[in-house]
């Protein structure tokens, strides 16, 4: 497992970035692609907005930005339609593979 | 660069049952080198598998099951354009002289592990291509206006062209009423929106122009390439857009020394409804967000311009096969050999094919 599914285990989603050059690195990885220097974490401020959503049975799911525009597919719970760019805010786990669950903001 | 033309083909039938990958390979193979004009099979000095079987040295193992020793085999994979890019890679080898012959060979199994790309953690538990095609079909019928019916005209054209394929794996028709009310898979996509992966194999031969005219009668040049990665990652996408299909389209036109208009015949990726409607707009053949429209045209006229075979959805996607047997059914239409799926006064033709929600695309213009 690396650093960052160890940390979705954890129910923290750290966001990759370069300390040298300033930027986000997504997917994470150790190495900055563009100074090549070691990269840092911080941890995600949870909060994102949905680009795009869809329905399957009874589970909302979309495209959410969150920080740095980074963006993932996840699960919704909005107890209506959810709306684009709606404020939503994000958990997460790690089982085999990244789980990424948002809540939509003022339900 | 010197020219190259495609002189052979050979396919098998798609199935939805899980095939012996060797099997199949040495069968298209075999249908292939039988469709030329006696080419004796020691005269190709390279073979590629394109696959995304995890099985190994295809390329060697083809070699040997059809009795040659070529300087050149190896596989090539990449997703579902692997077929495209395994052909791309052949005429790259012979148009540089490395090679004068080339046997290109696409396989797959219906249970491939080609669908999901695991690398991608972006997408989290939402890891099957029907949730990014499920945001793309959203995205488009939030810009243009898409409705659900032109979207089921997609399918039901293509299912409609299959019926006339003898290697589709389906020849059933689907109304559009039929396709708008198949299972519902998400509130944006029906089960009949969507391709099938199958089992299936398709063999293309490659050979320069000074073998080509020994080889074939009716020789069919590649004269435009045009490729683009944006990146591996699905949610890197916009998602109104295929830019990789747009960039790689103008790359193969300024190759080929055509525009879009001079396009008489085109197999696009339609992995799923919207990927169709997408493609002939960022492929400059339907205005942009008038693609729903120009689709239906296509259906009430019985106009067969775009996926003449059937396409993915009708005809099956074996992804490693499926560049190459688009470009076969573009090859045939080139040559007047298409029967009942013929369109007339074909001239150029352009095979478009893409992988993982368009983040690479592949295309090639072929002229007689």
């Amino acid at each position: 497992m690396t650093f960052f599914e160890d940390q979705l285990g954890e129910g923290v989603f750290q966001i990759c970035y370069c300390k040298n050059c300033n930027n986000t690195i997504w997917p994470s990885k150790e190495t900055c692609h563009i100074c090549h220097n070691k990269t840092d974490w911080k941890k995600s401020r949870n909060i994102g907005k949905i680009i795009e959503f869809s329905k399957r049975e009874f589970m909302y799911f979309g495209l959410i930005e969150i920080d740095d525009g980074i963006r993932v597919l996840g699960d919704i719970s909005s107890t209506s339609t959810p709306k684009i760019d709606q404020t939503v805010r994000m958990s997460v786990s790690f089982n085999s593979k990244p789980n990424y669950s948002f809540i939509v903001e003022n339900n | 660069m010197s020219k190259v033309a495609i002189v052979g083909t050979g396919q098998t039938k798609f199935s939805k049952d899980d095939c012996d990958v060797e099997k199949l390979l040495f069968e298209s193979a075999s249908n292939c080198i039988q469709s030329t004009n006696n080419c004796d099979s020691n005269n190709i000095d390279g073979v590629l598998v394109s696959t995304n079987n995890n099985l190994k040295y295809l390329g060697a193992i083809l070699s040997e099951t059809i009795g040659i020793q070529p300087k050149i085999s190896h596989s090539i994979e990449h997703l579902c354009s692997s077929g495209t890019n395994a052909i791309i890679s052949a005429y790259s080898y012979i148009s540089s002289g490395l090679s004068d012959i080339m046997l290109v060979s696409g396989v797959e199994s219906a249970t491939n592990p080609g669908q999901v790309l695991r690398w991608d953690k972006s997408r989290g538990n939402f890891e099957h291509p029907i949730y990014w095609a499920s945001m793309l079909t959203k995205s488009h019928k939030r810009k243009f206006q898409t409705t659900e019916e032109e979207l089921a005209i997609v399918s039901a054209k293509n299912h409609k062209h299959a019926m006339d394929n003898p290697f589709a794996y389906s020849n059933e028709p689907k109304t559009i009423s039929e396709v708008m009310n198949s299972k519902q898979i998400t509130d944006d996509l029906r089960i009949l929106d969507c391709s099938r992966s199958c089992s299936g194999s398709s063999s293309i031969l490659l050979a320069s122009e000074e073998k080509a005219k020994a080889i074939s009668d009716q020789p069919i040049w590649i004269t435009g390439i045009g490729q683009k990665t944006t990146s591996a990652s699905f949610t890197k996408n916009i998602l109104e857009e295929i830019k990789s299909t747009r960039i790689a389209a103008n790359s193969a036109y300024k190759m080929a020394k055509i525009e879009s208009k001079n396009i008489d015949v085109a197999e696009v990726h339609d992995a799923f409804s919207v990927c169709e409607l997408m493609a002939i707009s960022e492929l400059g053949i339907a205005p942009n967000g008038k693609s729903g429209e120009f689709v239906r045209d296509l259906f009430n006229t019985e106009n067969r311009m775009i996926n003449p075979r059937g396409g993915l959805i009708g005809a099956g996607h074996p992804l490693g096969a499926t560049g190459i047997s688009q470009t076969i059914e573009i090859t045939n239409q080139l040559q007047g050999k298409s029967n009942k799926r013929q369109i007339s006064n074909v001239k150029t033709g352009l095979i478009h094919n893409m992988s993982a929600a368009g983040t690479s695309s592949s295309i090639m213009v072929l002229e007689n």
